[in-house]
């Protein structure tokens, strides 16, 4: 029972890390030259010189563009408590216009303590929200817009990226408006006027390198030396990490998951199925832990379907294959039955089943969306008059009989030639 | 340099003359507000006003009956006339003149570079506009040939953007409403709008109406647009006989599907009685031709003053004008002439010429932060301005698409995908289904004998590469149907790629 506990412990500590972005992006940020420094450096003089400013950030899903836009207005908050209010908006939910500019009035409305009337018209909104733009310029207190999924919001007329930024062109407004978008041209998708107001400062989001992760791995890894682990396993549990991160097989490890996956958040992801798969008895992490994480999110789950087929649905696959093979690209339950006998009379196999059987065959196979009907329409005609269709490929269909338990050998053949 | 016939050219030189003395004497007056850090916006606004005030109260003193924006009441006519016959050398005597009398440059200082960023700021407009005297005079002619003989009008007025127009417009609208209270003449009201912010394009006539009658209860049997033209078509009560100077900014939001709104709008300066003077600013240069193509045979097509991007000469120009109010030199001349010729050749705009400079500046700033140390305060020579390369790395990152570089940082099988693409797309086919893709892909991974991921790993790639900007994908019902097409230029693809061998062999 006593070593349960500190298992559990770490275990639970090394899983709050990982949701943690504060954690992970802080020493990702540390350096001067991080897109964490680029970005507080441009907000925070737009704050102290009370000029305004647009900005863009870039890069794939799950690179940290948010998280690390979350950790510089937390600090901007802390620094300058009362001269920086928030908005946020989301291209997904607010690119309507007249949606956009309630949102942006309500939020105004709760930050500085007013009453927000949802009855209000889309004029009676705007003209707050410029006055209340006016207003936060004359008390010197900036507003920092956060537009995520800038993309979405350039789409239609644009009438809500043309007005804030034509407001920030006006000496009386001091607002920052960021912008978050995963597709790199963003930009191009406005509008020239707009984008002649935007003022083209882009941060670019790349994923990490190398070095980098390393250091992230062991930051994230490592157990600190308090008193509420018992101090023999922190030593251990530290240990077999630099065993396990100093392995050449590790290394290959990382490298094939590098050759697919790049950003930050699917390693992060990596690693805490890894840490899942802990073994709880002995408390420290292994090397089968990494490897079965990697296999995991390298599934297929076609290939895994083939592989769970009984052998008269494999029989019936190949037919099919043969069918497409033969040119014929349109063929239904009846045909395959054909070309099923076809087999049985040439290759004298011992398989053969009756009619009934196969069918039940078929409805499993659609089931696990292995093959499915042609077309839609004909639903008055009987499911064996039906056209149907492979949903999977020849190769994989080849990899997943090649790894069946037990694929009679004669198939192989039949689908090779 | 002004390039036009004599009778401009003089009320041009002189303005340009008086404005660098004017600047200078204001310069002192003002200095003392650049060090209060936060200096409260009605004040600036009010010194703004002051400033420009002043200027334009003293034309009275030149016969020509063109304005002229600034005049310094010291210097007279004969002086002017003196200076005036070298003009080609003036430019360079001022700034020279400006280069030596200026004090040192600090970057470290915090208030000057506040005040260099808040000179080269968009949202800070310069007290006289450069570059546009020949449409200023236009513009305001017109208009005043319109108040003179008490007739309505209207004007077109088209361009790119960043070229000045509304700009321009703030600063006509001041200039009339000068002008008129000088002549005597009644006030001209004055209605700006913009017609993006108009939820209904005929909302446009309630605001005209709510001018004209401001307060009058809106009458329900008739629409604002009818209630407007029974108003023009009738005599008025000669106290009510104002001008009314219209001014529609981004007209081309108006537009509609049977132009009906801009037709009419065009057609209330056309009626008998009208005391309307349209100005419509847009930026395309054949709206009156493509949209009201009717108004040309009822003679009443608008007048078109196009504003050309800005030349090189135009932008270095200006950009030496913001920076003449400061007492000291943070450019290299050379580095802005780079940023003029670049910005020049890629749109002449004139913001992105300002964002490109305050960004040259940021990057002073930065490497200055991160050189402090044990170098002493006192400014050092030319370390601390901002050079060529400076600007070089400010427009790069500018007008550089950021796409190489993703490209490069790529994981390897997406890497792979690119280049399938790349290859499948090089005759004329431009789009493929995804299954044919994965084809290709699956061909490239087996001759360099690399293990292939599996079809829903290789869409959902896919995906990820179509949600950047790389691919695209049309709609279909399921996955492998849908069809996939090539976002980025093959060249960019060439290039960014061409570091990694197999790559490069394999696009060759």
């Amino acid at each position: 029972m006593g070593k349960e506990i500190p298992a559990e412990k770490s275990l639970n500590l090394i899983r709050g890390r990982l949701c943690d972005p504060s954690f992970i992006f802080g020493p990702l940020s540390a350096s001067s030259d991080s897109n964490y420094s680029k970005l507080k450096f441009i907000v925070s003089t737009s704050i102290t010189e009370g000029c305004n400013n647009s900005i863009l950030l870039l890069g794939p899903r799950g690179s940290g563009k948010a998280a690390v836009l979350d950790l510089v207005v937390g600090d901007l908050l802390e620094q300058f408590p009362d001269s920086v209010s928030v908005i946020r908006l989301n291209g997904l939910l607010h690119s309507d216009d007249n949606c956009a500019f309630k949102e942006i009035a309500r939020q105004l409305c709760m930050e500085h303590h007013l009453l927000f009337s949802k009855m209000a018209s889309f004029d009676e909104n705007s003209h707050f929200i410029i006055a209340m733009l006016r207003e936060c310029g004359l008390a010197h207190k900036t507003i920092i817009f956060v537009l995520d999924e800038f993309d979405m919001f350039a789409q239609g007329k644009q009438r809500l990226l043309y007005s804030l930024l034509d407001a920030m062109q006006s000496v009386t407004s001091q607002a920052v408006v960021i912008g978050i978008s995963s597709r790199l041209d963003a930009d191009q998708l406005l509008e020239k006027r707009v984008r002649s107001r935007f003022s083209h400062r882009k941060i670019l989001f790349l994923p990490p390198s190398r070095d980098e992760l390393d250091g992230l791995l062991e930051h994230l890894l490592s157990l600190p030396a308090d008193s509420s682990f018992p101090s023999g396993y922190v030593s251990r549990f530290n240990d077999k990490i630099k065993n396990i991160t100093s392995d050449r097989r590790f290394k290959d490890i990382l490298k094939t998951f590098f050759n697919a996956h790049s950003t930050v958040n699917s390693f992060l992801k990596f690693i805490f199925c890894a840490v899942s798969l802990m073994n709880l008895e002995s408390g420290l992490l292994s090397l089968e832990n990494f490897k079965a994480a990697l296999s995991r999110m390298q599934r297929q789950p076609k290939l895994e379907a083939v592989r769970d087929c009984s052998v008269l649905e494999l029989y019936l696959l190949v037919c099919m294959r043969r069918l497409e093979v033969k040119e014929q690209n349109s063929y239904n339950f009846i045909s395959v039955m054909k070309e099923y006998k076809a087999i049985h009379d040439s290759f004298q196999t011992s398989d053969y089943y009756a009619q009934n059987v196969c069918i039940r065959g078929f409805e499993h196979l659609r089931e696990r969306q292995v093959i499915c009907y042609a077309e839609n329409r004909g639903q008055s005609q009987t499911g064996e008059y039906r056209p149907m269709k492979l949903l999977i490929s020849a190769s994989e269909l080849h990899q997943g009989m090649r790894s069946h338990a037990c694929c009679p050998a004669i198939l192989l053949k039949l689908l090779d030639h | 340099m002004p390039t036009n016939a004599a009778g401009a050219s003089l009320s041009s030189y002189k303005y340009f003359v008086t404005t660098g003395t004017v600047k200078f004497e204001s310069l002192e007056s003002a200095a003392y507000e650049i060090p209060r850090k936060r200096k409260s916006r009605s004040d600036s606004a009010a010194a703004v006003n002051l400033m420009s005030g002043n200027s334009l109260s003293s034309p009275k003193k030149l016969k020509s009956h063109r304005p002229c924006f600034v005049s310094n009441p010291r210097i007279s006519v004969k002086e002017v006339m003196e200076i005036l016959r070298d003009p080609v050398n003036l430019v360079v005597q001022k700034l020279s003149d400006c280069l030596g009398s200026k004090s040192n440059w600090n970057p470290r200082d915090e208030e000057q570079m506040r005040a260099v960023k808040e000179a080269l700021h968009v949202s800070k407009a310069p007290s006289t506009i450069v570059c546009r005297e020949d449409e200023h005079i236009r513009i305001f002619g017109f208009v005043k040939g319109c108040i003179d003989q008490q007739k309505a009008g209207s004007l077109y007025i088209c361009g790119c953007p960043g070229t000045g127009k509304s700009l321009s417009m703030e600063k006509v609208v001041q200039q009339v409403g000068d002008w008129s209270t000088q002549a005597g003449l009644p006030p001209v009201d004055t209605l700006s709008v913009n017609c993006t912010s108009l939820t209904k394009t005929t909302d446009i006539f309630s605001k005209i109406l709510g001018e004209i009658k401001p307060g009058k209860n809106a009458n329900t049997n008739s629409s604002p647009l009818q209630h407007l033209q029974s108003l023009f078509s009738q005599k008025q009560a000669s106290s009510s006989s104002r001008m009314m100077l219209i001014i529609a900014d981004e007209m081309d939001y108006l537009i509609t599907k049977n132009r009906g709104v801009l037709y009419d709008l065009f057609l209330l300066t056309t009626l008998p009685f009208s005391r309307c003077i349209l100005i419509g600013v847009a930026n395309a240069i054949d709206l009156a031709d493509r949209f009201l193509p009717k108004l040309k045979s009822l003679t009443c097509k608008p007048m078109v003053i196009t504003f050309r991007a800005y030349s090189k000469d135009q932008i270095l120009r200006i950009l030496q004008e913001r920076l003449m109010v400061l007492s000291y030199v943070a450019f290299q001349p050379k580095a802005l002439e780079l940023c003029a010729r670049k910005v020049a050749a890629a749109s002449g705009d004139m913001r992105k010429a300002l964002c490109v400079c305050r960004s040259a500046l940021e990057i002073l700033e930065m490497e200055v932060r991160r050189s402090a140390g044990p170098e002493s305060q006192g400014p050092t020579t030319d370390d601390s301005v901002v050079r060529m390369d400076h600007m070089a790395a400010a427009l790069s990152k500018t007008f550089k698409s950021p796409v190489v570089e993703t490209i490069q940082s790529l994981p390897q099988h997406q890497q792979i995908i690119i280049c399938a693409a790349t290859k499948a797309f090089r005759g004329s086919k431009k789009d493929t289904t995804v299954g044919e893709l994965n084809m290709l892909y699956l061909e490239i991974c087996k001759s360099w004998m690399i293990s292939p991921a599996g079809i829903t790993e290789f869409t959902n790639m896919c995906t990820v590469l179509n949600d950047q900007g790389i691919l695209k994908f049309g709609q279909a019902r399921g996955d492998k149907p849908k069809r996939v097409s090539l976002r980025v230029d093959e060249s960019d693809i060439t290039f960014a790629l061409q570091e990694i061998r197999f790559f490069r062999n394999c696009l060759v």
